[in-house]
């Protein structure tokens, strides 16, 4: 059933019967706990990724490496961060392979990779919250377009570490990046105050009341320094 | 007095001047200057709604019907459906002041909007309530409020940073079953073993042909955040079937019965024994005769199953012979059902009756049950670090990565 299934990969294209693959899907749950098992299906994966199959193939090879890829899928994934057709299914699998391996790669993506896929690897960086990415992070930060700029805020905001706070503070916000950069210094103001570092988020929120900042961002920055107030 | 908590009149005021010059409607309907039946606009709340289809159009009507709403602009992927819900509006009024969106960002940008009501399908949730979190909007979000794990504590984080109501959207947790959650309170059952909830089935991947996208759609903007796929009609299909022909039976859009009947069964569910604001320590699945089936494990020893052979939906498990301690049944706050409580939580800045928390909570039953069949094993979760104990693998499911160029 299995190398049926990994033969109909191979063609497999809008509008076939998802049943055709399922094998794979059952052999990733039955193999759990089995590494020897585990490798072999990797490996099957790896070359389905890497041959010519049609684009819904690689897009369920690359779902299917979101639950079994390790650092040997990360090479066949990163040659896929700048594919407009697939740096997103190949981000679907990276994201979530826990391997220093794919943060290295989805980090060294950034240089190669514009517009939205550079975007969408920024995103991934910041929800895998690795503190290594801070550094990274903070050239789109001050990236030219301010599209780029906001969603590297927001990544730092999602690691929310005082590194993270500590990039945004010294980021030079515009008009069109300050929200962004104002709601992700929220979050790493509220991650400090729940550290008990209330001089900190203290310093974060007056840094945003300074700014500006909108209606909506100076009450949640208002709330917060009023939290850092208490005992 | 707390200077934070800015007034329906005080937000008008402050907000006036940029409404005026950003050009908004200036033409006063004789109801805006208000009467015995209807407040005027200073005590009304400015609505907009997002995602205007099934679920959507009918959340409108109910938005419309309040005097105390003032119903402004409709969002939509869909020409046609976003026409027909603003000609429901300038109905309404008689007026043709509600303004369409093709884009949701356009109609959070309006400063004169003080809510919201999203119905689109389920992964754009997340996406659309923070982002009007961030925009300083209140929010009803019809269920199932998260399509992943990780979206519900980022929702709640957003509202509550920005200080905003708001409201999941299952009518039924509290009008469908109120009879055994009154029977489970008044301690009818005596202390509470267990429920079980009949529900599903789980959503499938979805491989449908390509076809010709209608011209009235932006196909992009309708997959916003899911993986890109060509468009077929039943793909994206808004009626209420789970077995394939609407996008509510597919992985990418939504967790299929068990979290579209799911977040009303298992609201229910967690109302009635009363473990609203909990989540589970350990999923634990079964096999009895062929049949799969959960247990979800709850710190305080109460127990949800899922499906359990022999016993209906909702069927309770209690302590017969045994006390327990009466509580009065939470209700809605305001007039109107749950539309109506959110409308008067707005108002009094108080808590609704589905509060995110709770929606949250309800939604982690269904997606930690998602991921139990998913993976084949039972799991245990540790809801404060909101991660699943000594497994990598399960936990690569807390989340999916978004296409570009959305992001939480």
């Amino acid at each position: 059933m299995l190398d049926k299934a990994f033969e109909a990969l191979k063609t497999y294209d809008w509008g076939m019967d998802p049943k055709l693959i399922q094998p794979i899907d059952e052999a990733i749950v039955s193999t759990h706990g089995d590494a020897a098992a585990r490798k072999d299906l990797e490996s099957r994966l790896i070359a389905a990724l890497q041959g010519e199959a049609p684009r819904a193939a690689k897009d369920a090879v690359c779902r299917a490496l979101r639950t079994i890829g390790t650092a040997a899928s990360v090479p066949a994934l990163a040659a896929l961060l700048a594919d407009e057709k697939l740096s997103h299914m190949a981000r679907y699998a990276l994201q979530c392979i826990p391997a220093p391996e794919a943060e290295k790669a989805l980090a060294e993506a950034l240089s190669k990779v514009g517009g939205k896929l550079k975007i969408g690897v920024i995103s991934s960086l910041g929800v895998r919250r690795s503190a290594a990415a801070v550094a990274p992070l903070q050239a789109p930060l001050a990236d030219s377009d301010p599209v780029i700029a906001r969603a590297a805020a927001c990544a730092l905001g999602t690691i929310g570490s005082p590194e993270a706070n500590q990039a945004l503070t010294a980021a030079k916000a515009r008009p069109e990046t300050k929200d962004a950069i104002a709601d992700s210094m929220l979050e790493c103001a509220e991650n400090l105050l729940a550290a008990g570092k209330k001089q900190e988020a203290k310093a974060a929120y007056e840094k945003i009341l300074s700014d500006s900042p909108s209606k909506a961002v100076k009450i949640a920055a208002e709330r917060g320094a009023a939290a850092c107030a208490g005992s | 007095m707390d200077k934070n908590k800015l007034t329906r009149r005080r937000f008008l005021k402050t907000t006036g001047a940029a409404t005026a010059v950003l050009g908004f409607p200036t033409i006063i309907p004789s109801s805006a200057l208000g009467n015995a039946d209807t407040p005027p606009p200073s005590n009304r709340i400015v609505m907009g709604g997002i995602g205007i289809g099934n679920m959507g159009s009918g959340d409108q009507g109910a938005f419309l019907g309040k005097k105390d709403v003032q119903y402004v602009a409709v969002s939509d992927v869909r020409k046609k459906q976003l026409n027909a819900a603003k000609d429901r509006a300038d109905k309404r009024y008689q007026n043709t002041d509600c303004k369409a969106y093709g884009d949701f960002r356009e109609l959070l940008a309006r400063p004169d909007i003080d809510a919201v009501h999203i119905a689109t399908p389920d992964h754009w949730h997340a996406i659309m309530v923070i982002e009007a979190c961030r925009a300083g909007k209140d929010v009803f979000c019809q269920k199932p409020e998260t399509r992943t794990l990780r979206e519900g504590p980022l929702m709640i984080e957003a509202a509550k940073r920005y200080g905003r109501v708001v409201s999941g959207g299952s009518q039924r947790v509290l009008e469908d079953y109120r009879g055994i959650v009154e029977r489970c309170w008044r301690g009818d059952h005596g202390p509470i073993k267990s429920i079980n909830v009949e529900v599903g089935p789980l959503s499938q991947p979805c491989n449908l042909p390509p076809e010709t996208c209608p011209e009235d759609m932006d196909w992009e903007m309708w997959l916003g955040p899911a993986p890109w796929a060509p468009y077929n009609a039943k793909r994206c299909d808004g009626n209420f079937g789970t077995g394939g022909g609407s996008w509510r039976s597919y992985i990418d859009y939504s967790g299929g019965g068990m979290t579209d009947w799911g977040a009303h069964h298992f609201g229910g569910a967690t109302f009635a024994v009363d473990v609203r604001e909990l989540q589970p320590t350990d999923v634990i699945l079964q096999n009895e005769s062929g049949k799969k089936f959960l247990t979800f494990q709850y710190p305080n020893g109460i127990q949800i199953t899922h499906n359990k052979p022999g016993r209906g939906n909702m069927n309770v498990e209690g302590t017969p012979g045994e006390k327990k301690e009466a509580k009065p049944v939470p209700k809605y706050a305001g007039q109107g059902g749950i539309t109506g409580d959110f409308i008067e939580c707005v108002k009094t800045r108080g808590t609704p009756f589905r509060n995110l928390e709770s929606a949250v909570n309800t939604m982690a039953v269904c997606h930690l049950g998602i991921i139990a069949y998913t993976v084949g094993r039972s799991l245990k979760w540790d809801a404060a670090k909101q991660s699943f104990i000594n497994d990598e693998e399960a936990n690569r499911f807390l989340d999916r990565a978004r296409r570009e160029p959305w992001q939480i």
